[in-house]
């Protein structure tokens, strides 16, 4: 692996004075099972000089509830989130998609900030460079998608554009789902970016000056019926081909409002409007999650290879629709 | 000899793995753990194209880097080449795929040695690259080497001796079709190439010194589990001139794949005889997966007879084998594919023309199936047709066809075989009991069971391989005079337990305690010659030649005894570091006392036996969700005769082997994905190379029985390889029952059964008949 400095942060602003000087040759750490990878591929177009540590700053690590929202810290572990009670009273989703990560090792030291800006698994853009060198595609600023073209059995469906990588985290589309918003930092200032906004086609919102601070969910999602699904090709240790949250509010057994979103078939988490469109105004039954799963994914333009996943998404919003609001026998 | 009444000290008994605390707890030394002094690291710089010339390389800035020692190209690399044909260089002017090498670095540091790999400058010439292995057979194809015109290897290993099989012909073809009942004429492909993946990637380390009068001597350190194997193969690259000698220690497995390093090897002693001090080449996971070997590609396209009652009246058409850059095993591959392929298929008339063809993608190479597995999973889909049009049950067809005392079968070396092993229909039946294969099996294309999308379904699979008594072994065992025996052989542990069997062996004919028998590391300067734990060859042929060693120090003891007890050696017995008379045990000498300032040496060969096969069913139920595609493994039962049972754990370990390492999940997801306009190795890395952790286990029942091999000493012949082997073309059927239309394309992923989903759907809405294959 090539070498690089190592800074431990001692707190935010140490953190981005840091990042304000180096740009795009530092790189913020947390938990490092995304980055350590990348180093060692070479992936990126520009290895960092610079690795800043920032599991050193003190106060990012907590879960906080007031009536208002509940606050994640950016440096919370998955497996603080896994196990959280409180968590999995009231925002149960969350807690099983932070279960669906990878494994209890790689859990425990990944932190939900890295989870939400982890790069993509494209194994085009991640493709070794000691095999025969880096893959310089669209998403690296030069080079065409080669998924286009290429074995795009895991890429988008819908949604992309100069790039068809996916959005691989399972927050994310958990998030997205409970309205979540993202607080991030920079010596410019405080912004606040929805889970949904924070992906873009060709990387996430985030600036070179800037790092994940906190994670918040409006308390309103508490009255919501939260169901995240994922579906895998192995049972642990493995990103998702297609995965679904709902969060669904029923008011006298009506769907009074609803959220779904998909996961892993576009560059962001895919919020699916047209089937939420068909829940609303109506009891939650097999036939309107049929209706929604039919609706979900309107629109998409598969590749040659990955048509497949409309069917596992559709598969999926219909058994995540159903999942929790099944009429009680 | 009645084995029921003949109870064993060690055999059969559950004995701790000697190195099982050691290597749990880190402190077994593997390759890279040894200490070197002065040690380099090697790299390689690896193409970016699948096939190209170097037009110019220069390689002036990574020489001058601080800490480069050495820097070899095609231009300044020793022009050793090696593979069957020898024309494979270790460093060539031309690359052939992705990931091929170009370059090798030795510097102080493996960073310093990565660095300046960066810094080599080549130009390439790309060439137009060729994948796909029909493509390559076709006229104006991209031609690899000049020496193979139309990409196609020669046929034939001369390993093999002077008239290997090349091919199955037997009886009369045509003939036998005018009796089928039924034809079906099928392609099927096994050719998702997978990797068998041992934990710990290919490595090396070579040191190579002058050793005066003008010769050379080579140490190398490296994993794999055949040391001599290792030597004879270096030897035959580096030349006369050249001693080698191989030193294996633990192998963080292999599965075969390990005794291709021949390459890995090289680079180190390459850089080692460049710098004269000692060099280590690791590679990294993705170097593992992306260019080192892979399992061959199998693609059959052949008509089948056969009739109502199961009998197989003919097998006739192409065997394309790919077998991607080059070959060192392929040839030797199909050969022994060719004979497991008669062995468990009865059919008198034969007619099968295997062509290997060379791609540019990484080579394939050894894997546990060697051959057989290859053909088999291309072949029982095809039988499958037949039986299910003539609603033949395939456990049935398995016990009809698989084969039996007094038939036959071609070998490896082309010669035919009467087998003289055992019938395995007992245990087949055994088998299908406990997995209750009657209550479960509802006919072809017919699921066990449909809840919602959930349908589930079963499949079945069989694999032989008369390799059990293949090639040659020898040990010797040292008695000495404090009690203690030890046992030399040239064996690398590779996670087997092979090495503790051994041991075993020799304590059980010499009866003294386990811990008086130490083993030698497996390292030629100091062994005889061993081929090394290959197929399923260690219990029967490594064991019996330990046990002849064993067997021959005892008798030349009681040489020695006899005349100081005034006895016969025949009425001799010992056990425990004592002989005594058989008739009077009041009589009686300390070993210590006839070994006084003195050794005694046994030696035991075993030579090769192809007459014997040993056999394993693999039961399989599988689960397949029709709306999203899952198939998900809900039970495995495996059953084997062993003959005898060596260690209880140790076969445990192999059956529950059956799924991993390019086995039963080869039809569940794990493949190689290579890009189909770069040639790169898309998922050369573990988390899209699909491999199944310890999480992910379904229940495996292992059913064995023990009928006795009579012609070994302990009745006991091995399994271990072909656990892997009858798996995967049972998951095909299993899934095929639990949908209703047939699966044939390995592995049975969720868009291919979405497919197969969608087309039942048609077909019932057209109410159409399936067409054949």
């Amino acid at each position: 692996m090539k070498t690089f400095l190592h800074y431990d942060a001692h707190s935010i602003e140490d953190a981005l004075s840091l990042l304000c000087r180096h740009r795009d040759r530092a790189r913020l750490n947390a938990g490092g099972t995304d980055l350590l990878g990348l180093l060692k591929d070479m992936v990126l177009p520009r290895y960092p000089d610079l690795i800043v540590n920032i599991k050193t700053i003190p106060g990012l690590d907590y879960i906080e509830e007031d009536s208002e929202r509940l606050r994640i810290g950016a440096l919370t572990k998955l497996a603080d989130l896994a196990r959280s009670p409180s968590l999995s009273k009231s925002y149960s989703a969350i807690s099983e998609a932070a279960r669906a990560v990878a494994g209890p090792q790689i859990r425990n030291i990944a932190t939900i900030g890295g989870n939400l800006c982890q790069d993509v698994r494209c194994w085009y853009y991640r493709y070794p460079a000691h095999i025969g060198g880096r893959m310089d595609c669209a998403r690296k600023g030069q080079g065409p998608c080669f998924a286009v073209k290429g074995d795009n059995r895991y890429h988008a469906v819908i949604g992309a554009g100069k790039c068809f990588a996916v959005c691989p985290s399972d927050l994310a589309v958990v998030l997205a789902a409970l309205d979540g918003c993202m607080t991030i930092v920079s010596r410019r200032g405080e912004r606040r970016v929805a889970v949904g906004d924070f992906f873009g086609p060709l990387a996430n919102a985030l600036e070179a000056d800037e790092m994940v601070k906190e994670i918040d969910v409006p308390r309103t999602s508490t009255s919501r019926i939260q169901t995240f699904l994922k579906f895998t090709l192995r049972e642990p240790i493995d990103f998702a081909i297609v995965s679904v949250a709902c969060a669904i509010e029923l008011t006298e057994k009506v769907c009074s409002d609803a959220r779904i979103i998909i996961g892993a078939v576009a560059p962001g988490p895919f919020r699916a409007r047209q089937a939420e469109e068909v829940l609303i105004g109506r009891e939650i039954n097999e036939a309107a999650a049929t209706q929604a799963a039919q609706a979900a994914l309107e629109g998409a333009k598969p590749l040659a290879k990955n048509a497949y996943k409309i069917d596992i998404a559709k598969a999926l919003v219909k058994r995540a629709v159903l999942k929790n609001n099944s009429p009680v026998v | 000899m009645n084995t029921m009444a003949q109870t064993y000290r060690y055999i059969g008994k559950a004995t701790p793995r000697r190195d099982g605390v050691r290597v749990v707890t880190g402190g077994a030394l593997f390759v890279d753990d040894l200490d070197f002094d002065n040690l380099l690291y090697g790299k390689v710089l690896r193409s970016p194209h699948p096939h190209a010339i170097i037009k110019k390389i220069d390689s002036g800035r990574a020489q001058r880097l601080d800490g480069i020692k050495a820097v070899l190209t095609w231009k300044n690399i020793p022009d050793w080449k090696f593979g069957n044909p020898r024309i494979f260089r270790l460093l060539d002017r031309k690359v052939r795929y992705t990931g091929d090498a170009v370059a090798l670095v030795a510097g102080e540091s493996a960073e310093i040695a990565d660095e300046a790999s960066r810094l080599i400058e080549v130009d390439y010439e790309v060439l137009p690259a060729v994948f796909d292995d029909y493509e390559a057979l076709r006229p104006g194809a991209p031609r690899l080497y000049d020496e193979l015109p139309g990409n196609v290897l020669p046929p034939g290993d001369p390993f093999l001796g002077p008239t290997p099989l090349t091919q199955i012909v037997a009886g009369d073809v045509e003939k036998g079709l005018l009796e089928a009942d039924f034809i079906v004429e099928g392609k099927c492909g096994y050719d998702n190439i997978p990797n068998p993946m041992p934990i710990e990637s290919p490595r090396a380390v070579a040191l190579w010194e002058e050793a005066g009068a003008g010769r050379d001597r080579v140490t190398v350190w490296v994993s794999n589990q055949a040391p001599y194997l290792m030597k004879l193969i270096l030897s035959s690259i580096f030349g006369g001139r050249v001693e080698v000698r191989v030193i294996g220690g633990p192998c963080g497995g292999s599965f075969g794949s390990k005794i291709m390093s021949w390459r890995p090897i090289c680079f180190a002693v390459a850089l080692s005889k460049t710098t004269r001090r000692p060099v280590k080449v690791v590679y990294s996971k993705e170097e593992h997966l992306a260019a080192f070997v892979l399992r061959p590609a199998s693609r059959l396209d052949i008509k089948v007879g056969m009739k109502r009652d199961g009998t197989v009246t003919a097998i006739a058409g192409d065997w394309l084998i790919g077998t991607g850059s080059h070959s060192q095993t392929t040839q030797a591959q199909v050969a022994v594919g060719c004979g497991e392929a008669m062995i468990a298929v009865r059919c008198k008339n034969w007619n099968v023309k295997p062509t290997i063809v060379c791609t540019n993608r990484a080579p394939s190479g050894i894997v546990r199936g060697f051959g057989g597995q290859e053909l088999k999973c291309a072949l029982f889909p095809i039988l499958s047709r037949c039986m299910a049009e003539l609603e033949i049950d395939p456990v049935d067809f398995i016990k009809k066809n698989f084969v039996k005392p007094g038939e036959g079968y071609l070998w490896r070396d082309g010669r035919w075989y009467d087998y003289r092993g055992i019938d395995f229909s007992q245990m087949m039946d055994k088998g299908a009991e406990v997995f209750g294969w009657k209550g479960k099996w509802k006919g072809w294309l017919k699921p066990t069971a449909v809840e919602g999308s959930k349908r589930t379904g079963v499949g079945v699979g069989v694999h032989g391989n008369a390799d059990i008594g293949e090639d040659v072994s020898e040990a010797y065992v040292r008695l000495d005079g404090d009690g203690r025996a030890l046992v030399y052989s040239c064996l690398a542990e590779h996670g087997t337990g092979q090495k503790n069997n051994a041991v075993k062996a020799a304590a059980e004919v010499l009866q003294i305690p386990l811990e008086s028998v130490s083993i030698t590391p497996g390292d030629t300067m100091i062994t005889p010659f061993e081929f090394g734990p290959f197929g399923s060859r260690g219990t029967y042929a490594i064991l019996t030649a330990v046990i002849k060693a064993a067997e021959e120090a005892r008798k030349k003891l009681f040489e020695l005894a006899a005349p100081l007890l005034g006895s016969d050696v025949s009425d001799l017995d010992t056990a425990d570091g004592v002989i005594w008379v058989k008739a009077n045990p009041e009589k009686r000498i300390r070993w210590q006392r006839v070994l006084f300032q003195r050794t005694i040496l046994g030696h035991g060969r075993f030579e090769p036996d192809y007459s014997l096969s040993n056999c394993l069913m693999t039961f399989v139920e599988m689960e397949v969700d029709a709306d999203t595609g899952k198939i998900g493994l809900l039970r495995v039962v495996n059953a084997t005769d062993v003959g005898r049972i060596i260690d209880p754990q140790g076969l445990r370990g192999q059956l529950n082997g059956c799924l991993g390492t390019a086995g039963i999940d080869s039809a569940i997801f794990e493949e190689t994905i290579v890009d189909p306009s770069t040639g790169r190795m898309l998922n050369a890395n573990m988390i899209d190379y699909k491999w199944r952790t310890s999480c992910d286990l379904p229940p495996i029942e292992n059913v064995v029985l023990e009928t006795p091999f009579p012609t070994h000493r302990f009745h006991a012949a091995g399994v271990g390889e072909i656990t892997t082997s009858a798996g995967p073309s049972a998951v095909l059927m299993a899934a095929s029952n639990a949908v209703g239309v047939w699966l044939d394309s390995y592995p049975v992923t969720p868009d291919k059964v979405l497919k197969a989903v969608r087309n039942q759907e048609l077909r019932i809405k057209k109410n159409e008949d399936i067409s054949p294959l």
